[in-house]
C-alpha cells in the first residue's frame, strides 16, 4: 500500500509474482514509455467465443478470460489476478487477437466531452455523505 | 456521445455479450503517506486495489556524453477505485505512486484522464512540488487539496499558493481525506475546471 492506510479487504492485493508472467509473455512487455500502451482504465470482456474456448485455455489465459465474464478495466484485472499491468496488457492483445476478448479502447474525446463530464459531475452530487461502513 | 469502439479482434470474434462502461480516469497524487489511498477509499464502491504500474524515472542530471536525461523504468504499486455513474459510465480513481525523487513520469497511468487531486500535506509541503509541476506541464486540470488530518490546517490557504506558486486558476481546497463527502466535493472542484474548460 502506497499510501499505510488499511489493507484492502477480500481481493488479492500482494506483490505480483515477479518471473512466471514474463514467461508467458514470452518476454514481451508492453512498451509503457512509448505511450501507446492500452491505457490503465482500458476495458476488457470476454467474448461468446472466448467464454465458449475457456475449457481449452490454461493458465493465465483461461484466468483473464474467465475474469472477464463482466466487463473491466485492466488495472482491475491485473490487480485480482495478482499479475503486473503491462503483462495483462500482453496478454490481453493475444487474446484479443484470437478473438476471445473484446477491448475497447477509451476514446479521449469521449470522455472529455462536456455532456460526459456533466454526467459524472451529477452523478458524483448525488453520493452521500455518510462512508459505508463504520469508522 | 460517441461509445468507445473495441479494437477488431483478428479472430473469427463474436460480439461481447455485455457492454462495457465509458471509464472517465481522475489522478490522485501527492507525496508518500499523504492521504491517496485513504481518498480514493473514502469515494471508491470497491476497497482499493493494488496493482503494479511502470513509472519512468528521469535522473537529476544529464548524461554527459549524449546531454540527454537518463531514464530508468520502475515498477511501483499503484492504488486505484472506481466509482458507478450509471451502466454506460463509471469513473476511475488512480492514486500515482509516492515518489519524491526529482524526475518522474507518470504518463503509462495519467494519460487520458480528464483531471487530477494533488493532495498536499502541510507539514511536507515540497513533497508535491513534482506533481504540481507535472500536471501544470501537461496541461491537466487539477486542484491542490490540502489534507486536515487532524482538524487543524497549518498554513493558510494563501501561503500554500504561494509556496507552491501554482497559478491563479488553480483552486486550492481544504479537504478531509477520510470523510467521503468531503473527496466527493473535492473532486466535483476539479471536474467542474475541467468541464469549463472543455466549453471553452
Amino acid at each position: 500500500m502506497a499510501d499505510g492506510s488499511a489493507p484492502p479487504g477480500p481481493d488479492p492485493v500482494g506483490p505480483a509474482p515477479a518471473v512466471r508472467p514474463y514467461l508467458v509473455t514470452a518476454g514481451r512487455v508492453a512498451d509503457a514509455a512509448s505511450g501507446r500502451a492500452l491505457p490503465v482504465e482500458t476495458q476488457v470482456v470476454a467474448t461468446a467465443e472466448g467464454l465458449f474456448a475457456l475449457g481449452g485455455l490454461s493458465f493465465e489465459q483461461h484466468d483473464i478470460v474467465a475474469a472477464c465474464r463482466l466487463p473491466q478495466s485492466l488495472a482491475e484485472l491485473a490487480a485480482r489476478l495478482r499479475l503486473h499491468l503491462n503483462v495483462v496488457r500482453v496478454l490481453a492483445e493475444d487474446l484479443r487477437e484470437e478473438g476471445l476478448l473484446a477491448v475497447y479502447v477509451p476514446d479521449a474525446e469521449a470522455t472529455h466531452d462536456a455532456s460526459v463530464l456533466r454526467r459524472v459531475i451529477d452523478g458524483l452530487r448525488a453520493v452521500p455523505d455518510s462512508p459505508r461502513g463504520t469508522e | 456521445m460517441t461509445p468507445t469502439e473495441p479494437l477488431p479482434a483478428r479472430g473469427p470474434a463474436a460480439p461481447a455479450a455485455v457492454r462495457p462502461p465509458l471509464p472517465v480516469k481522475m489522478v490522485i497524487a501527492g507525496g508518500f503517506g499523504v492521504g491517496k489511498t485513504t481518498a480514493v477509499g473514502a469515494i471508491s464502491e470497491i476497497e482499493p486495489l493494488t496493482t503494479e504500474a511502470s513509472i519512468t524515472e528521469v535522473a537529476a542530471g544529464v548524461d554527459d556524453l549524449t546531454h540527454t536525461p537518463r531514464k530508468t523504468t520502475t515498477t511501483v504499486a499503484m492504488d486505484f477505485g472506481c466509482l458507478t455513474i450509471d451502466p454506460t459510465l463509471k469513473l476511475y480513481l488512480f492514486g500515482t505512486p509516492g515518489q519524491e525523487r526529482f524526475g518522474f513520469m507518470w504518463d503509462d497511468i495519467v494519460e487520458g484522464a480528464v483531471g487530477a487531486l494533488v493532495i498536499v500535506d502541510t507539514r511536507r509541503l515540497d513533497d508535491c512540488y513534482a506533481a504540481v509541476d507535472y500536471f501544470e506541464h501537461k496541461g491537466i486540470p487539477f486542484a491542490v487539496a490540502v489534507n486536515a488530518f487532524d482538524g487543524t490546517v497549518e498554513h493558510a490557504l494563501e501561503e500554500v499558493r504561494w509556496a507552491l506558486d501554482v497559478s491563479a486558476g488553480v483552486p486550492v481546497v481544504v479537504f478531509d481525506a477520510r470523510e467521503r463527502g468531503s473527496v466527493r466535493d473535492t473532486l466535483l472542484v476539479v471536474l467542474e475546471l475541467a468541464l469549463a474548460r472543455s466549453e471553452s
